[in-house]
């Protein structure tokens, strides 16, 4: 489990980098993040359809409504070139915190 | 048995409750929650319990409704799901046709509407002008800011007392002992002498004169002439062009010879350009200085400490400040004249117009309290008329609300209207602005005879003062379209068009404290008005102690004073001239003497400034001043001449001396003598001033105005007659006169100027207050119309209406006068103060401005109530 903050704050990146990888629709997105996070990642399912409201009004991705192979309507959603800007500047953000927590944890050299 | 269709459709009723939830967007979640389903249903579930657990899984409607709007709200900022671009070209010819059409549409409206807005910018406009105007004095000498004013500080032997005359040779002095001084010159004259080119004769009022430095320190600039040589010789002369023009009309003037008072000649040296009307400094003709010592004074005069009767400026080097000398000129005078006290003082020249209150100093200055006064008054009525043109937008706001929900039903944010109004604004305030500039042209003429000035237009003077006058213009457009901008754009449309908007939002405190401030200043202006003019026609009524009617004087300088017996006996001969006088001074123009009588019973200790006048036989008769006691000078009597003297009750008093004052001894300029006759008490001077000591003596030498007192009938007549016989004399003088009464006139000069500057004033306030009340008005009857409608179709009467409506403006103009009542009180007390002798402020003058301001505030009022309250409540109901 991760806190509530943390999960906001990931909530973009991830599904950026998700819809990376090829264009996607709302439940399968929710699928692979608790697939891949192992379960870790609880994310309420309903409350990704505001945050990619939001994104796309923020023009990070885009959608369309296709027929699904179950021949079921679905909306699509793909990544857009500001989106794909805003993954690769949250990737660094996220590594550069990462690095730093690591350095910190790291054991202290002996001859300090 | 569980039905999925069923359930699903009631868990989308659930949704469907929070308005966030578009079809769209519930589509979205409907689909995720059938996927959740069916996943659930696949781990081994039954139907119900895998719903349950997807609905769980999809999370609560609540949270979700309150993600989105705040995605909503995310998106109203950013305005309509259209975007539309910030600039749209198109719209543009269409807001400018709105804007039009609402002008053509609404023709009174937008015709009071701008040509308020036009009044309050002109007006702003011509105290601009006035104020630059007065601002520029003397500015325009290169050298300004390093040239002072040399003044006497004679608070040693008067308290407070100051003079702009010194001796003649302080600028040389001052100019030798200071090396800070670069450059100094004397300023004056002793008379208006005659100047004549072969038939042309004129007295010449403006003939001054200076030291050579004079053209090196002040910017005047020479057409002829070279300015360091002009003066090379006492006997030159430099004229201003128009001078020059009107004496030798189109023929060269250098090197032409003027005579002066038909004795003496001047060489013409130099011509130079008239002088700027916002100067301090003026003439017509300049002599140098050493000739008025030669011809005037005596040259033994040039050394004379004592004898302060003229002007020095002096110019110091670049760069240095005033302060260090002026703390040398210390005790500078007593270096001179051992008993001087006078202590000298430094005056910035760029001071002198707005900011000298010296004795003996320049007429005609300007005061920089009215600088203020008038700089506040613009700003005030820009402000009003600004506010008001605010006023009458918002008032007619519910007329557009329809227009506005369309605008933004059909993808219009905020932001395009605040842009569509604040457009609109700035065209009206545009075409205010024409509107001004026209009626700045027609108003100039009759404002510059109220000022006195010559101000033009400034698209003649100062194209810069132009384009600050375009931005005001703008600005005010802009602040004046805010108010109705922000909040007509602010209407919802669904409101609007469902037709349950009420245009209540407007504050109504602001607007009505506004009604209530504009009418305090109406209301404060006409008492002003009609305290000033009660006091002027009081001043004109008061009895003065002597007559000055039918009376003229001529100036007898020069050859002329010899002639005097002769002019007198000749005018005498005319059977409609009763009395022929003389003195030194003017009666307006008596002044005080220096040194203290003697008189018997003096306590040595008391000192007395006395005014004193010298005059001839007859004075006393021409003007019928009542004596007394005693009697006036007389031919009867061959001491009058050496030791009689005439004093007035005042001094009497003063004095101390016990009746009877004839007989007792007096003594003035180490004259011995005795008091032969007191003068009832004449209010010669400004009634500002109260009546002062005085003593006439006679002594012909001195005598420089003749007085010709004739009977009331046949005034041109006997005036021809007279110019006649002057004619005949072959004085060598033209006939020139001024008719005493006019004198006295001059001395409230600036008062009567103040009353129709203020009786303007009230009448524009009272419009742009009228202004005010009828936007207001428009504005209640507009949002009582449906109130209206009802109590007339309950059976009320038009006058029943318009009683009702009118009450509260009744209530309104009473609280403005109760307001402007003591502010009127006290600053016309203040101002009346000036005067020793006042009218009363009666309580009437308050209650009849409190009726004017009350009669045109209901007229204005019933011209909008009366619409209102005769309309057909049918028209104001159907809609319902």
């Amino acid at each position: 489990m991760i806190s509530k903050t943390l999960m906001a704050a990931s909530t973009r990146p991830i599904i950026l980098a998700i819809l990376s990888r090829g264009e996607d629709y709302g439940y399968s997105i929710i699928q692979k993040v608790k697939d891949i996070s192992g379960g870790n990642l609880e994310w309420t399912d309903g409350m990704i359809y505001p945050v990619l409201q939001r994104m796309e009004m923020d023009d990070l991705i885009a959608s369309q409504w296709k027929l699904s192979g179950e021949n079921r309507p679905r909306r699509y959603y793909t990544i857009t070139g500001k989106g794909r800007k805003e993954l690769s500047f949250e990737l660094k953000g996220w590594r550069s915190v990462w690095q730093a927590l690591n350095r910190f944890i790291e054991p202290v050299p002996a001859e300090d | 048995m569980f039905d999925l269709e069923k359930a699903v459709k009631k868990w989308k009723k659930d949704l469907q409750r929070h308005e966030v939830f578009e079809d769209g967007l519930v589509a979205d979640i409907e689909l995720h929650l059938r996927d959740a389903y069916e996943a659930q249903r696949k781990t081994g579930l039954d139907e119900e319990a895998a719903f349950r657990k997807a609905v769980a899984q999809v999370g609560k409607a609540d949270s979700i409704a309150s993600e989105y709007d705040k995605n909503r709200l995310v998106k109203l900022d950013r305005h309509s799901p259209l975007r539309p671009a910030r600039f749209m070209p198109a719209l543009v010819w269409n807001y400018i046709k709105t804007a039009l059409r609402v002008i053509r549409r609404q023709k009174a409206f937008s015709l009071i509407n701008i040509s308020g807005l036009a009044i309050g910018l002109a007006v702003c406009m011509l105290i601009v002008l006035w104020v630059a105007d007065e601002w520029s004095f003397d500015r325009f000498h290169a050298n300004a800011g390093r040239i002072y004013r040399v003044y006497r500080d004679e608070s040693a032997a008067q308290a407070g007392s100051t003079s702009a005359l010194t001796p003649p040779p302080m600028a040389a002095a001052l100019k030798a002992d200071f090396p800070d001084i670069i450059r100094a010159t004397r300023f004056g004259y002793w008379r208006k002498p005659l100047v004549s080119f072969g038939e042309k004769k004129f007295n010449e009022e403006n003939y001054r004169h200076a030291d050579p430095d004079f053209f090196a320190m002040f910017t005047f600039p020479l057409l002829k002439g070279n300015p360091e040589t002009v003066f090379a010789d006492p006997y030159s002369v430099v004229l201003t062009e128009s001078t020059a023009a009107k004496y030798f009309g189109k023929e060269d003037p250098m090197g032409k010879t003027l005579t002066v008072n038909n004795t003496y000649d001047v060489v013409v040296t130099g011509i130079m350009e008239d002088i700027p009307s916002n100067s301090s400094i003026r003439f017509e003709l300049l002599s140098p200085f050493a000739l008025l010592l030669k011809e005037f004074i005596g040259e033994d005069n040039n050394d004379n400490w004592g004898f302060n009767s003229f002007a020095s400026y002096v110019m110091l080097a670049d760069g240095l400040s005033s302060h260090d000398l002026d703390r040398k000129l210390d005790g500078y005078l007593k270096k001179y004249q051992d008993e001087d006290t006078d202590e000298l003082a430094l005056q910035p020249f760029t001071d002198i117009h707005l900011f000298s209150n010296l004795g003996h100093d320049i007429r005609g200055r300007g005061d920089i309290k009215y600088v203020w006064i008038f700089s506040v008054l613009a700003g005030f009525v820009l402000l009003i008329a600004a506010v008001n043109f605010m006023n009458l937008s918002t008032a007619r706001s519910a007329n557009r609300a329809k227009e506005v929900g369309l605008r933004k039903v059909v993808g219009a944010g905020r932001p395009q209207l605040i842009r569509q109004f604040f457009g609109e604004s700035v065209l009206m305030a545009i075409f205010a602005l024409i509107a001004a500039l026209i009626l700045l042209e027609l108003l100039l003429p009759f404002f510059n005879s109220l000022s006195g000035k010559q101000l033009t237009s400034p698209w003649r003077s100062d194209p810069v003062l132009l384009l600050g006058f375009l931005g005001l213009a703008l600005l005010t457009g802009l602040i004046s379209g805010s108010y109705p901008a922000l909040f007509l754009s602010s209407f919802q449309p669904i409101r609007i068009l469902k037709g349950t908007m009420r245009s209540t939002a407007a504050n109504p405190f602001f607007r009505k404290s506004l009604v209530i401030f504009q009418f305090s200043l109406s209301v404060f202006l006409i008492i002003g008005t009609i305290v000033i003019s009660r006091q002027l026609s009081y001043i004109k009524s008061l009895d003065l102690g002597f007559d000055r009617e039918h009376i003229i004087h001529l100036s007898i300088h020069g050859e002329l004073h010899d002639k005097y017996d002769a002019i007198r006996e000749r005018f005498l001969q005319n059977a409609d001239v009763l009395h022929v006088t003389a003195s030194m001074a003017l009666p307006t123009d008596i002044q005080s003497s220096p040194g203290t009588p003697e008189w018997e019973g003096k306590d040595p200790d008391v000192k007395m400034e006395i005014k004193a006048d010298f005059v001839d036989y007859d004075y006393f008769e021409t003007f019928d001043i009542p004596l007394v006691e005693g009697r006036s000078f007389s031919k009867e009597y061959a001491t009058d001449m050496e030791t009689a003297f005439i004093v007035n009750e005042e001094a009497v008093r003063r004095m101390g001396l016990a009746k009877p004052a004839v007989g007792k001894r007096f003594g003035f300029w180490d004259i011995d003598g005795q008091i032969i006759g007191v003068m009832k008490d004449a209010h010669f001077q400004s009634l500002h001033h109260k009546i002062e000591p005085l003593v006439f003596k006679m002594f012909r030498p001195w005598l420089r105005r003749l007085y010709v007192k004739f009977r009331a009938d046949n005034i041109s007549g006997t005036l021809r007659s007279l110019e006649k016989t002057w004619n005949q004399m072959n004085l060598g003088y033209p006939f020139e006169y001024r008719f005493l009464d006019e004198d006295f006139e001059d001395l409230y000069r600036s008062e009567a100027r103040l009353g129709s500057i203020f009786r303007s004033f009230a009448a524009l306030a009272v419009f742009i207050a009228c202004l005010g009340l009828f936007g207001l008005a428009s504005f209640v009857a507009e949002q009582r119309t449906k109130e209206i409608g009802i109590r007339k179709v309950l059976g009320s009467s038009t006058l029943s209406i318009i009683a009702l409506l009118n009450r509260e403006f009744f209530r309104w103009v009473l609280i403005a006068n109760l307001i402007a009542w003591p502010v009127a009180y006290f600053v016309m007390l203040q101002w009346i103060q000036k005067f020793a002798y006042r009218a009363k402020i009666t309580l009437g003058i308050f209650v009849l401005s409190a009726c004017i301001g009350l009669a045109v505030a209901l007229v204005t009022v019933s011209v909008q109530t009366l619409k209102a309250a005769r309309a057909n409540p049918v028209d104001s109901l159907k809609h319902e």
